[in-house]
């Protein structure tokens, strides 16, 4: 005899144990004895199935909590909030933001699942209100300035030598970047203290790096790998063309008017015919040797140091309108001729 | 055939000799239909292939309509560690998609401040939030270890991918 076990619970659970039990009773049990004695229930064939299906799509949904932006108060400290940068998160954003190109009529993107607004870099750990905090935090750590540097020119007198390099901060790993070794040294030529012969010397020892418009002098250097040493190297460097051009070599006596770089009327002609005129005014003969012709004072010829200057510029800065007005007008108060009338 | 052509014009050329192949290489070989196809989708019949706001927009428009995926100094003029940087970008892309499988619902978005790395992504929220810990900590920690820079994950969740659909073409 077999024995029958009806195993039903209401539920998709246990279908899968009933299953088994149905199983196990239709391979055991005797079919010729039930045959007849009782109804037999037979198996759904569940090709689809249907039933497991259901089962397994389980709402397994957490539930997601509400916003942070929705529940904050208008009066918090937003800087407790978004304290560092961060990228752009909606639920603590308070803010009703949208991004993103959308066709004429439509409203852009707003704020939730938008990608845009996640990629672009956001300040909103720099409010105004975190900044003036930070720097009130770091207020302490700084030393006052001194207050004798109180201009411009005082710190340019105090500190001539001006130094330049640059820090570069990128976004990788590496903090170095080959470009910050190199070192470029300023100075002022007058502040140097070079008489003519050795400030000729000194423009003439640097070249190009003399600027004669803004008086600069600049030397940069990039052959060491270091900034600190291309920065001893500038130093260096600066101190030796300072002190070669004071040394006054043997050969730099045959040095001839040719040989200047600039014209110096005192020493030519210009000023020999200039003196010779006066004093054939004055009813003055005399021979005069050059010496004393490059050294004789031009003050005492009336408008005689305006006449200087403009045929220094004439011959010093090039020919040009103002150059050649300047020094026809020095020509006519020279010679006590009327000035030019001016047509108008 | 295009690099055959190549390989003509180096024969003729005199000084083909003395190009070094890494100098020959350099010339662009490959079809210019790259312009026309690349980054953009065809339309479906049915006009039901969604797109994201990302997709959407063709490459052209990066910087107009949309900004770039990658953020570094880099890619800038003069910019160090180019090749390396890139590579390693390409190697967190493929990181994150395959860590968060069938999650990351957008571009994966890298974001470098010094030796700082942010990843930004957005999540379906598919799997519990206890694995999605434990994937965020997991990423960052061996990210962190393989690029030796801090690594931070900045994930923003959907319900779904419905939710970053922009279009349907």
């Amino acid at each position: 005899m077999s024995i029958f076990i009806k195993y039903y619970k209401s539920g998709g659970l246990n279908v899968a144990f009933s299953n088994k039990i149905w199983r196990y009773n239709s391979t055991s049990a005797d079919m010729a004895i039930n045959k007849g004695e009782e109804e037999e229930e037979f198996r759904v064939l569940d090709i689809l199935k249907k039933r497991q299906r259901q089962q397994r799509r389980v709402n397994r949904r957490a539930d997601v909590q509400p916003d942070r932006a929705d529940r904050m108060p208008t009066d918090q400290n937003w800087g407790n909030v978004w304290p560092g940068p961060k990228t752009f998160h909606p639920s603590s954003v308070p803010l009703p933001l949208r991004q993103g190109y959308v066709p004429k009529g439509q409203a852009p993107p707003g704020k939730k699942a938008n990608a845009e607004l996640m990629k672009i870099p956001n300040f909103l750990h720099l409010t105004p209100p975190v900044i003036k905090a930070q720097c009130e935090a770091i207020k302490q750590f700084c030393t006052e300035w001194p207050k004798l540097l109180n201009s411009e020119e005082a710190i340019e007198n105090h500190y001539p030598v001006e130094i330049i390099t640059s820090d570069y901060c990128h976004a990788s790993p590496s903090i170095r970047n080959p470009l910050a070794r190199i070192v470029t040294l300023r100075v002022k030529l007058s502040t140097l203290k070079l008489d003519q012969h050795a400030r000729d010397k000194f423009i003439r020892l640097v070249g190009e790096r003399y600027d004669p418009e803004t008086d600069l002098v600049t030397i940069t250097a990039d052959r060491c790998p270091i900034r600190k040493q291309n920065q001893d190297y500038v130093n260096y460097l600066l101190t030796a063309c300072y002190h070669e051009s004071w040394n006054f070599e043997e050969w730099e006596r045959e040095k001839m008017e040719e040989d200047m770089e600039y014209y110096n009327w005192d020493k030519n002609p210009s000023k020999r015919s200039l003196v010779n005129w006066y004093l054939k005014t004055q009813n003055q003969s005399k021979e005069l040797s050059d010496e004393e012709y490059s050294n004789y004072d031009v003050s005492q010829i009336p408008n005689g140091e305006e006449y200087k200057v403009a045929v220094s510029s004439y011959m010093n800065d090039g020919e040009s309108e103002g150059t050649v007005e300047k020094y026809g007008e020095a020509v006519r108060k020279l010679l006590g001729l009327p000035q030019k009338k001016v047509v108008s | 055939m295009n690099t055959s052509a190549l390989r003509l014009v180096q024969l003729q050329n005199p000084l083909g000799n003395l190009l070094s192949p890494a100098l020959a290489s350099q010339i662009h070989t490959s079809s210019p239909l790259c312009r026309v196809v690349s980054g953009k989708y065809r339309i479906t019949k049915k006009r039901d292939r969604p797109l994201t706001y990302e997709m959407a927009n063709p490459p052209h428009y990066i910087a107009h309509r949309k900004s770039w995926n990658s953020w570094n100094t880099s890619n800038l003029k003069d910019g160090l560690r180019r090749s390396e940087t890139a590579v390693e970008d390409e190697f967190i892309r493929r990181f994150m998609t395959g860590t968060w499988h069938g999650l990351v619902c957008s571009e994966v978005i890298i974001k470098r401040q010094f030796n700082h790395i942010r990843v930004a992504a957005i999540i379906r929220r598919a799997v519990s939030p206890t694995k999605m810990y434990f994937l965020l900590g997991y990423t960052e920690e061996l990210l962190a270890n393989w690029l030796q820079c801090p690594v931070t994950l900045e994930i923003q969740t959907v319900d779904s991918f419905q939710d970053v659909v922009f279009k349907y073409i």
